[in-house]
């Protein structure tokens, strides 16, 4: 009995604890030459599932859920944050070259279409996030069609 | 009071363990970005260095050994081999981080980089991703070779192989060593759906 005792507050030790640890925001009120929206001409039902769905990892900017404010979960959050701004960020879209926007709009194409963004954990809690058939259809469309005039 | 002793020891010890490993973590990548740094001084020294085999052309040097790598997953893929297609975007990443580019002119450099770079990343998803995942890296990396061969040029015969039900039934291209269609979009499932669309050499 005294070890689950000892290991319980052992336990609440290292949750306060790890309490004082910070995460960096990702937030940022500038909206940069390079954000895909100034580059190209985004349709606002894009946009708008782009900030619904998308924009949280992908973007200079994400609207952190209260849960940010505890830790572990503080660290989760930032760690996909940095993954998913590593991989694809909309603020930064312009600065990459004309390949590679490209081979990211092929890429949003597939991870959409085969249901693998948003990703399963984040749309378990962001229950909004979920892309209907319709907003699948409305983005695809919209990164094929771009991605054709890009040549 | 000793087992409470040892239970305690047991937690501090994976205490410590996790702060290590996340310490770690992070002089990981400052340790990468060390390494990116030297490695930028180094192509610089070589750019004056004399290339010693003066038979082959420089670019094909620099293109046959990507091309290489890329076939190594091509056949991968063919053989439906996850491993051996995350081998072979092992030996394309190798062969990237040895380039030697000091030869390149200018403007071909700066071409050369965007396929570089972009290939890169390819190179890095099929590596570590799903056999699907790679075939989906494999079609854009294609288009990378393709123009990798049309701005370099190779000594090497390839095939420029075009299966119309890939990618969603869009279609997708491919380079092979081999005249025979085998097919790495499908591998086993369709292995000879697809036809030869150009002959390079």
């Amino acid at each position: 009995m005294k070890i689950f005792k000892i290991g319980g507050l052992f336990l609440t030790v290292v949750f306060v604890y790890i309490q004082f640890f910070s995460t960096e925001r990702n937030e940022s009120s500038l909206l940069l030459v390079t954000d895909i929206d100034v580059v190209y001409e985004v349709p606002s039902e894009v946009k708008r599932i782009f900030n619904t769905s998308c924009y949280d990892c992908h973007s200079n900017n994400t609207a952190y859920p209260w849960y940010n404010k505890i830790q572990p979960f503080a660290w989760l959050l930032e760690s996909h944050i940095k993954k998913g701004k590593a991989e694809l960020n909309f603020s930064e879209f312009g600065s990459y070259s004309i390949r590679r926007q490209r081979s990211k709009l092929r890429a949003i194409e597939g991870q959409i279409v085969d249901d693998k963004m948003p990703l399963r954990s984040y749309t378990l809690i962001h229950r909004k996030a979920r892309l209907s058939k319709n907003d699948k259809k409305v983005v695809v469309e919209w990164v094929v069609k771009l991605r054709d005039s890009l040549k | 009071m000793r087992r409470v002793k040892t239970v305690s020891r047991v937690l501090v010890a994976v205490f410590i363990v996790l702060i290590v490993a996340s310490c770690e973590s992070n002089n990981k990548s400052q340790a990468d970005h060390e390494k990116a740094h030297s490695e930028m001084t180094d192509n610089k020294t070589q750019e004056k260095a004399p290339h010693a085999d003066e038979k082959v052309p420089v670019n094909h040097k620099i293109s046959i050994e990507i091309i290489d790598a890329y076939l190594v997953i091509k056949n991968g893929l063919v053989a439906d081999s996850k491993p051996q297609a995350s081998q072979g975007a092992e030996i394309m990443l190798a062969a990237f981080t040895n380039m030697d580019l000091a030869h390149l002119p200018e403007t071909t450099l700066q071409q050369y980089m965007e396929i570089h770079e972009s290939a890169k990343e390819h190179a890095e998803h099929i590596k570590k991703s799903s056999i699907d995942h790679q075939r989906e890296h494999f079609e854009i990396l294609t288009t990378d070779m393709i123009d990798l061969v049309a701005l370099l040029g190779t000594d090497k015969t390839l095939y420029q192989d075009f299966c119309p039900m890939a990618n969603n039934n869009k279609g997708a291209f491919w380079l092979s060593e081999i005249e025979e269609i085998k097919n790495p979009y499908y591998g086993a499932k369709m292995l000879s759906c697809g036809t030869v669309k150009k002959q390079i050499n």
